[in-house]
């Protein structure tokens, strides 16, 4: 392996920033990945340009006209639903000079209107009003060519709404590749459907976006790191273990946990905080989802917790309850998050009181565990400047090597080792570093 | 009727006197305000009234994760809060909203100014609490707190009591 030191990070392709040797069973990635401006660009142009990204469920505009505001990899964007019921997504812009066309987070609407110059857009995109026509030629060839502009593709697998800035990538299912399979399975748990709430978790975090994802793929850190929640179910009545849970690579990114001993699953793993109703209730539910699944299906679904991550800006968080996070990079150094619980059409009150309650006490900056993440990232992001253009350059790499021996022996890696934080970052080098590939 | 008045100045002293035990951290004695059973709602930034129970919040505690909070945060091994931040608060515009048989609605708004890491954290909102009327004082039926933000901040987290 060749020791390389980074005064010109994200430079040649063949310095690579992430180092994997199986002889020596080492994995490295170089911490100029984290906090390098010129890193910071490539991959918002190599990756967030190129590739699908998600941008929201469905069911956040369930009504024609219903629309939100959202900014993806940089991009100010309208995600909407036409007054004909089809889902568009516009940049966020005008036509006309560029102002930013909707300046509401949310709401509902036929007419997108520019308060600059006052030209109006339908929910559909079309120019329907430019106020003084009669000093532009050709009004109806004008007009069609100061359409809103709509991203290049837009695509949805399970209410899960994707898009792509690139034309030219490929399907969104062939992107999603074997992730789709387990999105499928959270899709199939409620009767009625899946659908968000509104209580949209929305925060920013002092860390690169890639330290929320191997977070997000790195069950080592569970015990440590939440050790005050560990203890929290322990009083419960709930004993955490790590064993017999593993992590799985997806491909192209994407990667898995499968876990069993963290916590029960509202309406399909019982554990005592839920209460005793609830405990009756879990076995009625899961007689209802083999009967519309058929038995292997419904314990596929129930019987374990997953974290997905749908590269490169999706977690879905399935796990006592459901939470979609969605990361959006601003900088090097800063992230914004947003979190939506995510729940079952239709499920009585009192299991909904219970699924809220219970999720938000673990998760968001709010929660008994993630301001721990939190406080991760930042600590790692304010601790890689120690070793910046250090006396020793191999002072300033980071070691995800945990578990290669076991994986070099073929065995399926535990969610307590690296293997899937690895997967992801193979999957950045060849997006960010293989100059030869900068699409599909 | 209620049982007797309550005044701006007494919801004012309570609140104060919260204030003073959650900027020294004096977790238990703050845990002591609430009635058994109390509640705790830190809402999104994008709240419109809904119910918390039907919605998604930064935080939506009954009275066990209170505890399991309060729990939480004495210990060594609440990272986020190891060391603890500096808070200071400032509290003002009290409201007596309205006046019921065993409780009173109250409003006030709320400056937090947080700091940690050589960072400093700025937290406005208000709040909208049910206070249970008792002969020797108020408790925390529901603790609400609603951020005036429209997000979290870079690094403001809520890992502290807001």
């Amino acid at each position: 392996m060749t020791q390389l030191t980074h005064t010109d990070p994200g430079g040649t392709p063949n310095h690579s920033l992430v180092q994997e040797d199986w002889e020596a069973l080492t994995f490295k990635v170089h911490r100029s990945a984290y906090r390098s401006p010129a890193v910071f660009q490539k991959e918002t142009s190599r990756i967030w340009g190129h590739t699908w990204l998600y941008l929201g469920h469905e069911t956040e505009i369930p009504k024609p006209g219903d629309f939100k505001s959202r900014t993806l990899g940089g991009r100010p964007l309208i995600f909407c639903r036409d007054s004909s019921g089809e889902i568009q997504v516009f940049f966020n812009a005008c036509t006309h000079r560029g102002t930013i066309l909707c300046r509401h987070s949310e709401g509902n609407t036929k007419f997108f209107q520019c308060f600059y110059h006052a030209w109006a857009f339908s929910n559909s995109g079309e120019l329907a009003a430019l106020p003084g026509d009669d000093a532009y030629a050709d009004v109806p060839g004008f007009k069609e060519r100061h359409r809103l502009r709509s991203v290049p593709r837009v695509d949805s697998h399970e209410g899960f709404v994707f898009i792509s800035f690139d034309p030219d990538v490929p399907d969104l299912l062939t992107h999603l590749g074997e992730a789709a399979h387990y999105m499928s399975l959270t899709a199939k748990i409620g009767p009625q459907g899946m659908q968000t709430v509104p209580g949209v978790q929305l925060y920013s975090v002092k860390g690169n976006w890639k330290l929320a994802v191997e977070n997000a793929m790195d069950g080592y850190h569970f015990a440590p790191t939440h050790n005050t929640f560990v203890g929290y179910l322990r009083e419960t009545g709930f004993a955490v273990t790590d064993d017999d849970q593993y992590a799985y690579d997806l491909g192209d990114g994407h990667g898995l946990l499968i876990l069993t001993g963290h916590n029960g699953r509202i309406g399909m793993v019982w554990e005592p905080r839920f209460g005793e109703a609830e405990r009756e209730r879990t076995v009625a539910k899961r007689q209802e989802m083999e009967d519309r699944l058929g038995s292997e299906l419904a314990a596929e679904i129930a019987d374990a917790s997953r974290i997905l991550y749908v590269f490169p800006n999706l977690l879905l968080f399935d796990l006592e309850a459901l939470t979609i996070r969605q990361i959006e990079p601003v900088e090097a150094g800063r992230t914004d998050v947003r979190a939506w619980q995510f729940v079952e059409t239709g499920e009585p009150d009192d299991v909904r009181a219970l699924r809220i309650k219970t999720m938000v006490s673990f998760v968001g900056p709010g929660g008994l565990a993630t301001p721990d993440d939190i406080e991760a990232y930042e600590a790692v992001q304010r601790g890689i400047e120690a070793t910046a253009d250090s006396a020793d350059p191999a002072w300033d790499w980071s070691d995800m090597s945990r578990g290669m021996a076991n994986e070099k022996q073929g065995n399926q890696g535990r969610s307590i080792d690296e293997g899937a934080m690895r997967s992801f970052w193979r999957q950045w080098s060849r997006r960010v570093e293989d100059d030869a590939t900068p699409g599909a | 009727m209620g049982r007797r008045t309550v005044s701006r100045a007494e919801a004012e002293d309570f609140l104060y006197r919260e204030a003073q035990l959650l900027d020294e951290w004096r977790l238990d004695e703050w845990l002591a305000l609430f009635e058994e059973g109390g509640r705790m709602e830190v809402t999104t930034t994008d709240w419109n009234g809904w119910d918390s129970s039907s919605a998604g919040a930064f935080m939506c505690d009954d009275h066990d994760l209170i505890k399991a909070r309060v729990k939480r945060l004495k210990s060594r091994k609440a990272h986020a809060e190891n060391p603890h931040s500096r808070t200071h608060r400032m509290i003002s515009n009290v409201i007596i909203l309205e006046q019921g048989d065993e409780t009173v609605w109250v409003a006030a708004n709320f400056i937090i100014h947080r700091y940690r890491d050589n960072q400093a954290f700025t937290y406005v909102g208000r709040y909208e609490h049910v206070l249970v009327v008792d002969d020797d004082g108020l408790r925390y039926r529901l603790r609400r707190s609603i951020p005036t933000m429209e997000s979290m901040a870079p690094g403001a987290r809520l890992s502290f009591i807001l």
